[in-house]
Order: C-alpha cells, then sequence, then structure tokens
C-alpha cells in the first residue's frame, strides 16, 4: 500500500495530540515528551492505538521536538529518539493499514534575520531528522505548526533532498489570518506549493471555527491538497491554565463542513484525543472527496506581501550597477547602507517588485547576490527579482530568499535553459525567458516569437506552469534600430495572445543615445502597455513613468473606479509653505536638524566651496556644538541624532559630488564595527556608526550577530586599525570577550573599543579591550586618539 | 490574541529617549506620529502561568514541573510566597522589523521608536500584572512587583526552560536564542508572587544594577524598569 495513491483521491484521517493525552497520564509541567519514547514505550504505543482504534489512517510519531536544540540538555540524540519512537508507531499499528508520519516541528529558535540561527544551520538540524526517519522506515514526512515561512523552507528542502517521502506541511495561524512571524495564507500556499510539497494546510493555534476563514482562503489558491489539524477550540486561559471548549461532536461536525468544501485531510492538534479522532472518522464516513480545482497561482510573495500578476505591476530596476559609480564601490566595499537607500526609495514610489543586480566582474556574485537578497528581505517585504544569468548565484540566492521570486533571466539557447530551468522549478519561482539565443535577437516579431515559444515548451518540459513564466521580447534602442522597434511590440501582443504568458520589458533602453529621454520613455511604455504588457522594468522615481502607468489601469478598467488614481491625484492642491528656515546657514540648519533644508545648502555650497572645506568650516563645527550640547544635558539622544543625520544628508551629497569628478572620497580613517555574535542590538552601534561617519570616518558595519572568525577576517583583509565592538547582554559579553581574544591571538595591530548596556569601565578593562565608550560621542574622540597617533 | 488598546503615553517614552525638559517641535511630532504608528503594528501577545511554590535555602522550587530558581535574590523576592504566577508578553515580530528599517533610513525614527515600543512592552505587562493582581485579590492576597531573569543574580539562562513552561513558542511567538535573547526583542519574562496583604516585598531597586553609576535615566531622577 503506497501512500501516494490515497493523497487526494481518498480522504485520510490523521490522529490527534500526543502531548494533551500524555499530560492526561501525568507528563510534568516542562518535562520532554519526545523522552518517553525510550523511558515509557508503552505509554506511546498506548496512545498511538487509541488512535488507530479511533479510526485513524495515519498516525504522527511522538517526534515534534526531537531535534537536537531541543534535546541538547538531554542524554539521547535525536536518531536515538526518532529510532524508538517509530519503532513505538510500528508497534501500534502492527498488523493494520496504517501510515506512519515523522512529526517534525519548529526548531524553537528563530531563524535569521529576526533570529540567530542561521537558515543553513536550520536545514541541517531538520536533515538529521529526516535522513534518520527514512531510515526508520517512515511512509511519509509532517512538517507542522511551523509560524516561520523561512523554517518551513528549510524544512520542506531538508525533506525533498534527502528523501523520496511525500511531504505534508502546515502552518499555525492566528486570529488576524496571519503567523506569528506575519506569513499569511496566501504565501504560504505560493511558497510551499512552489516548494513541491505534497500536501499543505494549517494546524494548531485556533480551534476549528477560528479556523474556517484561513481554510477558506487556503481553499481558493491551492491546487494540491489541503490539510486541517485544529485545536478543540481557541485556548482560554483560565485561572492561569489553559483549557479548550469545543466537544468532539462539534469537532466532527466542523470537520465535516471543511470536508465538503475541499479539505481532504483532516486531524486534531492540542486538547483533541481519540474521541475527537471517533467523531471525525463517523461524520465523514460518507463524504465524497471534493476536488480541489484551482489554477495554479500568476504571482510573487514575501512571507507577509504577496503580490497577484492580474495587471500592471512595476519592477523598480535601479538595484543594479551598470554606469552607477557610487553604486560599484558600495558593491565592492559591501556596503549595504546604498543598497538599502536604493530599494526604500523605490518601495516608497511604489514599486511592486524590486529587480537585484549585483553583476560586477570583480566580485563574487555568488555570495555577493545572495546575501544583497537577505539583507534586503530583512527591511523590506515586497517581493524581487533575481537578475543574474550566473546559475550558481541564482541558485544560492534562490535558496536564501523567502518567499516565490522570479529569476531573470534565461534565453533560448539551450544551455542557458537546461542549467536553469531546472533551478526555477526546483525552488518554484517565476522566470523570465528573453527572446533571444545564441545568434542573438532577431529583428522580426515572428522570429522573436518562435523563440519565445520555444522557452515556453522547455519550461513546460520541465514542469513549470505557464503561470510563471514571464517573456521578454527585448527594447531595443530608438537611435539604432529605430525599424526593429514596433517588432518588440508585435512580438510581446503574439506572445500574450498565443502564449497566454505574462510579459515583461526594459523601458528605458529605448532612449539611450537621443535627447529628451524622459519622453521616448513614457511614450513607449504606454504603447507597450497597450500592447499587453504586464511587468515594466522602470525606475519608479520616475514619475512621468508612474504617472503614465496609473494613467493606463484606469484607461485600462484595472483600477476600479480610478479608486487608487483617486489616491494619487485627488488631492494635489498643494499649499505653499513658507519657508521660515530661508535665513539660517548650514551649520544651523545641522543644529537644528533640518534635512532637506541643509540638502539644498550643501548643493549650493559645492558651487563655491571644496566638499572637504565645507566639512571643516560647517559640519564638523556644527557637530561639536550639539555634542558639546549633548554632554552638558541641554540636548539628549534624539536631538543628537537628529543633528547626525542632517550632516549625513549633506555628507552624501558632497560624496556624490566628489565622485562625479573623480575625487577621493576624504576619509580620516577606516574602522570596523560590529555588534557581537549572538546579540541582536543593533540601535547602540548604529548610531555610533551614523556619528563616526559623520565626523569623517570610513566605516565598515559588519552588522549583528558577526562570529569572531569574520571580523578577524575582515580586520586583516581591511587593515583595521580601530575596532568597535558592541554587545547589550550579560550573555553575549562573553562573545565580545572572545573576540578581542581572536584579534590578539592573530597578532593583529588594532585597538578595539567596546560600547553597550551593560558594559562599564571596568568591565571593559577586564575584558581586555583598549577603550570604553561609554556613548557614540565618546566613540568619536576615541578615534581622534587613534587616528592622531 | 488578547484585545487591549495601547495608549502610550508620551512621558514615559522622553523618559526612555532620556530626554529631560523642553523639546523641539519636530521631535515632537515625530514621537506622536511614532505613537500612532506602533499602535498599527503591534500583536500584543501574553501567557501566564500559575504554580505553587517551595522556597528553600537557595533556591525556589515549583511545584509539580521541572524547574527550580536559583539565587539569592530570587529567593529574597518570593520569601513571602508559596504561589507565583509566571509570565510572557510579546509586542511581536513586526514592531523588530520596522525598528530594523528605521535604522536604515532614519535612526532618530528608530531611536524613537524603540523607545515607544519599549513604553509599549511595559504597559502591556501592566496590564498582565493587573490580571494576575485580580486572581490574586480573590484568594485575599497581594502581588509583588515583576522580576525577570537576568535581574540581581537570577540568571538570563534560565529563559529557555521559562519559555518551554509556558509554551512561549505555540502560544506566543516567543522564542529564545542560544545566548538567552528573547525574540521578538519587545518581549518580557516575569516573576509574580503572591503575598499576603500585610507584607511588603518593596520596590525594584537598582542598587543591585551594574550600570548604576552610570545610569542615564537615574541621572534624570528616574529608573529604566527594565
Amino acid at each position: 500500500m503506497n501512500i501516494r495513491e490515497f493523497i487526494g483521491n481518498k480522504i485520510l484521517i490523521f490522529d490527534g495530540a500526543m502531548g494533551t493525552m500524555l499530560q492526561s497520564m501525568g507528563l510534568k509541567a516542562g518535562q520532554i515528551p519526545e523522552l518517553l519514547n525510550i523511558e515509557d514505550k508503552d505509554k506511546i504505543v498506548n496512545i498511538h492505538k487509541k488512535y488507530i482504534e479511533a479510526g485513524a489512517n495515519i498516525i504522527t510519531t511522538n517526534t515534534f521536538g526531537a531535534n537536537e536544540l531541543k534535546l541538547r540538555d538531554t542524554d539521547y540524540t535525536p536518531e536515538e529518539i526518532i529510532e524508538s519512537a517509530v519503532e513505538n508507531a510500528k508497534t501500534a499499528a502492527q498488523g493494520k493499514e496504517i501510515f506512519i508520519a515523522l512529526d517534525i516541528g519548529p526548531i524553537g529558535e528563530l531563524l535569521e534575520p529576526m533570529g540567530t540561527l542561521a537558515f543553513e544551520e536550520a536545514y541541517e538540524i531538520f536533515k538529521k531528522q529526516i535522513i534518520q526517519g527514512v531510515k526508520c522506515g517512515v511512509d511519509l514526512i509532517l512538517i507542522e505548526t511551523m509560524t516561520d515561512l523561512y523554517e518551513a523552507k528549510a524544512a520542506v528542502l531538508a525533506a525533498k533532498e534527502n528523501s523520496d517521502l511525500p511531504v505534508f506541511c502546515t502552518m499555525s495561524f492566528q486570529q488576524d489570518r496571519r503567523t506569528f512571524t506575519g506569513c499569511t495564507a496566501l504565501s504560504m500556499v505560493m511558497t510551499l506549493q512552489g516548494l513541491g510539497v505534497d500536501v499543505l494546510g494549517v494546524n494548531c493555534s485556533l480551534g476549528p471555527i477560528e479556523l474556517q476563514p484561513i481554510v477558506d482562503e487556503i481553499l481558493k489558491y491551492a491546487s494540491i491538497p489541503v490539510m486541517v489539524q485544529p485545536n478543540a477550540g481557541l485556548p482560554q486561559v483560565v485561572n492561569g491554565e489553559t483549557v479548550y471548549k469545543i466537544t468532539p461532536e462539534e469537532f466532527g461536525k466542523i470537520a465535516k463542513t471543511m470536508m465538503e468544501k475541499g479539505v481532504s485531510i483532516f486531524g486534531g492538534c492540542c486538547g483533541t484525543d481519540d474521541n475527537f479522532i471517533r467523531e471525525v472518522v463517523k461524520a465523514v464516513e460518507n463524504i465524497k472527496l471534493n476536488k480541489l480545482n484551482n489554477k495554479p497561482i500568476c504571482g510573487v510573495c514575501t512571507p507577509s506581501k504577496a503580490v497577484i500578476i492580474d495587471g500592471v505591476k512595476v519592477i523598480g530596476e535601479r538595484i543594479n550597477p551598470t554606469g552607477k559609480k557610487l553604486f560599484k564601490e558600495a558593491l565592492r566595499n559591501k556596503d549595504m547602507d546604498y543598497i538599502f537607500k536604493e530599494a526604500i526609495s523605490q518601495v516608497e514610489a511604489g514599486a511592486d517588485i524590486l529587480d537585484v543586480n549585483v553583476g560586477l566582474p570583480e566580485i563574487n556574485e555568488e555570495e555577493v547576490l545572495s546575501e544583497v537578497v537577505k539583507n534586503l528581505q530583512s527591511i523590506i517585504d515586497i517581493p524581487l527579482q533575481l537578475d543574474s544569468n550566473n546559475a550558481k548565484a541564482i541558485e544560492r540566492a534562490l535558496r536564501a530568499y523567502n518567499g516565490t521570486a522570479i529569476v531573470n533571466s534565461v534565453n533560448g539557447d539551450d544551455k542557458s535553459l537546461d542549467t536553469i530551468l531546472p533551478l526555477v522549478k526546483k525552488y518554484g519561482a517565476l522566470v523570465v525567458g528573453l527572446t533571444l539565443d545564441e545568434s542573438g535577437i532577431p529583428s522580426k516579431a515572428e522570429d522573436r516569437y518562435k523563440v519565445a515559444m520555444k522557452i515556453v515548451n522547455r519550461a513546460l518540459k520541465y514542469g513549470i506552469h505557464k503561470e510563471n513564466i514571464i517573456i521578454d521580447c527585448l527594447t531595443l534602442t530608438a537611435s539604432a534600430q529605430q525599424e526593429d522597434l514596433m517588432e518588440t511590440l508585435k512580438a510581446l501582443t503574439m506572445v500574450k495572445e498565443k502564449l497566454k504568458v505574462k510579459t515583461t520589458l526594459g523601458v528605458s533602453n529605448v532612449s539611450f543615445g537621443l535627447p529628451n529621454r524622459e519622453l521616448l520613455n513614457r511614450t513607449f511604455l504606454t504603447m507597450a502597455l497597450g500592447s499587453g504588457l504586464d511587468l515594466p522594468i522602470i525606475n519608479p522615481l520616475d514619475k512621468a513613468m508612474m504617472d503614465a502607468i496609473n494613467g493606463f489601469k484606469v484607461l485600462n478598467n484595472e483600477d476600479r473606479d480610478a479608486k487608487e488614481y483617486i489616491k494619487v491625484y485627488g488631492n494635489k492642491e498643494e499649499s505653499i509653505k513658507l519657508n521660515k528656515n530661508e535665513h539660517i546657514d548650514l551649520k544651523e540648519a545641522v543644529i537644528k536638524g533640518l534635512k532637506k533644508e541643509a540638502a539644498n545648502m550643501t548643493r549650493k555650497l559645492l558651487k563655491e566651496k571644496s566638499g572637504m572645506e565645507i566639512m571643516d568650516e560647517y559640519l564638523i563645527p556644527a557637530l561639536d556644538i550639539v555634542g558639546e550640547k549633548y554632554e552638558k544635558g541641554i540636548i539628549f539622544l534624539p536631538q543628537l541624532m537628529q543633528s547626525a543625520e542632517t550632516v549625513k544628508t549633506a555628507f552624501e551629497i558632497i560624496k556624490e559630488n566628489m565622485a562625479l569628478e573623480n575625487k577621493k572620497v576624504m576619509n580620516k580613517g577606516k574602522i570596523l564595527i560590529a555588534t557581537v555574535k549572538g546579540d541582536i542590538h543593533d540601535i547602540g552601534k548604529n548610531i555610533v556608526k551614523t556619528l563616526l561617519q559623520n565626523y569623517g570616518y570610513s566605516v565598515i558595519d559588519l552588522g549583528k550577530d558577526v562570529p569572531k572568525e569574520k571580523i578577524v577576517e575582515e580586520v586583516k583583509r581591511n587593515n583595521i586599525k580601530l575596532v568597535g565592538l558592541s554587545a547589550l547582554m550579560t550573555t553575549t559579553v562573553k562573545s565580545m570577550e572572545e573576540t578581542i581574544k581572536a584579534l590578539r591571538e592573530n597578532n593583529l595591530n588594532c585597538k578595539v573599543m567596546v560600547g553597550g548596556a551593560v558594559l562599564n569601565e571596568d568591565y571593559a578593562a577586564m575584558i581586555k579591550a583598549d577603550f570604553y565608550a561609554k556613548d557614540a560621542k565618546e566613540s568619536v574622540e576615541i578615534a581622534k586618539k587613534v587616528f592622531k597617533s | 490574541m488578547p484585545e487591549y488598546d495601547f495608549k502610550i503615553s508620551k512621558e514615559e517614552v522622553l523618559r526612555y529617549l532620556g530626554v529631560k525638559g523642553r523639546i523641539e517641535e519636530n521631535i515632537n511630532n515625530l514621537i506622536d506620529e511614532t505613537i500612532e504608528e506602533i499602535k498599527k503594528i503591534i500583536r500584543f501577545n501574553f501567557t501566564y502561568r500559575i504554580f505553587k511554590i517551595r522556597v528553600k535555602k537557595n533556591k525556589v522550587a515549583l511545584e509539580n514541573c521541572e524547574l527550580d530558581f536559583h539565587g539569592n535574590s530570587i529567593n529574597h523576592h518570593l520569601r513571602y510566597s508559596d504561589k507565583c504566577a509566571l509570565f510572557a508578553a510579546t509586542l511581536g515580530s513586526e514592531v523588530d522589523r520596522k525598528i530594523n528599517y528605521y535604522e536604515k533610513l532614519d535612526m532618530t525614527k528608530a531611536l524613537i521608536f524603540d523607545a515607544c515600543a519599549t513604553a509599549a512592552i511595559e504597559e502591556g505587562c501592566d496590564f498582565v500584572e493587573e490580571e494576575i493582581r485580580k486572581i490574586a485579590l480573590k484568594e485575599d492576597r497581594e502581588i509583588t512587583f515583576r522580576f525577570s531573569p537576568g535581574y540581581g543574580d537570577l540568571s538570563l539562562d534560565i529563559q529557555s526552560e521559562f519559555l518551554q513552561l509556558l509554551d512561549g513558542y505555540k502560544n506566543l511567538g516567543l522564542t529564545v536564542s542560544s545566548h538567552s535573547i528573547l525574540i521578538p526583542r519587545k518581549s518580557v519574562t516575569a516573576i509574580i508572587g503572591f503575598i499576603p496583604k500585610d507584607k511588603k516585598t518593596g520596590k525594584k531597586s537598582c542598587i543591585n544594577c551594574n550600570k548604576y553609576n552610570s545610569c542615564g535615566f537615574r541621572k534624570i531622577g528616574g529608573i529604566c524598569e527594565y
């Protein structure tokens, strides 16, 4: 008997809770239930038997928390626990047609970027459990109660890459229809389906009544079988104890309703026992399976934001170093702040998706693309398009990406198709196909269409749905290939109508080499939209382009009742504000923390003075005044920061200007800063960073939770003379001490300053730091000292 | 998730920012804006359990469970108690993400956001504390102030077991890192003792804190309430 024959063809009933049964048999609070697999086998076997007697087809091994982190302080390894757990299940199921599910729950620590557990670490933890489960002979893998989509992804990949068994995956939602980490049901469906799980669904945290709307949403989108394992009602705390209030009969009734709507696998979670399962079995006895027949979703997502491509969506093009000097420099220096700024400004301007391109010959694209993706996902929630033709870089970034991404791109060349399409399939991504091949871009629309057809057919062959294919018919420049320009649009319409796939175009190429580029760009964009373009790749900060799109959406009946349009353009009577800050100078603007004014003044001043002069005559003196006021307690941290941010704005303008004029950017010394391993408090370190940058130091910021090895490596690589370390907890000062030790052991000739809430002068000396910085201002004084000598 | 409308007092926010006296209008406005903004993204959640305890010589043993508290400070804190509540509360992970976001965009805003979040979680804890007090009052008893792992000599390393006892992951999505840091960041775990009405256990004192001499809150005449 093979479970695959049952999935989606027959109704399957899971067992109910293990913990609830164990608690009723006297399991103490805080005790690890998995140990009972070895220490009290009979109890576990009996629970399994009760569920089998109640009519469950699938029983779940008692291995929810059998991972190496949760078992760290016990006498057993995950392998030992899993082996006995599977054995117990087999003993109970002997002689009966029962499937055994290897239960895998969350690790219990949060993954980066929110937590400190690395994705690959999580993967390795799950991998161990899965390999052992497979070895012991389970029938399927159940990944359950996930609240973090990223962790679910690590578990699913571990399951798919280390077994051939069916993978079931459920997540837990709150009443506001999100998981604790903010994942929506739609993002879960898109991502898990993309990763190729066999069954997906929800469990735990809510009762069957509260789960209804979430289940309905899943049933609306899922094209694979759906499972539900509710609690026995909404958990309620009565006098400090958790109780569940639904009766087995009510539970059975709701199971029936859900099955009628299209759920095909049902079971119980917290608070349920064999009586609940018995009622479910009774209630669904005569039900005919209602197969789902949803089409695959056409969309991309992050855990908290899904973008369904059902109309025009804007892809922001600005994360791309081509032709941008500062961007290139930022990439070489791994300066994420520059990239963050590009990302945030595009999101604020209305981009739906961001294209991410970090292709520079002198950087390691494999490493940098996935790093940038991870970093971007830690601060923005819109989906990304991974722009590269390096298969290794693409795979690493797809692995690191949390959600469903777009890969940009493949082309009609067999080699491109056969290396990249399998990755697109494996990670459930969307893919952009360029209508060119080894012989270049065909000039005629019919020939580009042919390439598109080849791409679509090959993708289908690899099991990629049409909904996941996007074709780019390639924009040519009007100045060079004017006669072929219309062929692009002709091909676009053909692709859209005949191949029925989505289309994309990078628009701004069209005007290259001609004056008034904006006009040509906007005109071409409007024409392309009219020809059926779905995903324009543009600069969203270009207002004329966004205006054209907003207008098109109204005329194309996409923006119903012009709601969005009115929101944007309805209240355009901007009152002209009197600028009462007209008569102040840059110094005063800094002291008052007026960013916009400072930016304008800096631009003006740059016409008469050099950047260095502006620094020395205005910015630094202003900072000194602000600093002194801060020391004296006349102003406080928020005001200090506001001035510092104002200087930063001015400084960035100076830097841009210097880059334009090919001057070397001023630099008073290179300082490396980091929050040490295990610590995730970043804000103090970032305050220090801003101030140091204000004073003209170049700061390499390694971020938070940084291992000592990485700090040593970067100090060596950049020949660093001053290191700033931050830690906020007593538990992480230890890492600080170890980092300092590692720096000394490597004979690195650098000074170390430390800071953070739990530190003081004595503590700093004890861990052998050279300096203790009681606040950000002091770190500047220390830097002055170090770089003077 | 419980229904609770946060107020978030501006005085508290200013106190966490270390600000005393008059502030500029633009910062004032920024604080007002941020208070409204954070209210929209807080997903406040809490859980608690009440345990019978036995206070022994150098530990406090929780009945029917696998956890003991060690140290003089917790012993002292619970010296009149035969029962205590363990609670955990969190603002959820979106708050962390937003602070992180503003750190890249505007540090002033990040700083203010962080202070608003601290004020909010403390307000949330007050709410939980009140709920626990009601239970105590029913038994004609009072409660102590909330005592968190890491205070005095109660080790932070118990966070993990503490949360396991409350099933913090399942109930709140609250986790603890390998270095005993609560994640989401704006979260609190604490112990509240039930005490006879005629006993007083005093207020939390700063004297045991290692920042006693350099504390910015004390300088302006306050306490941090961490």
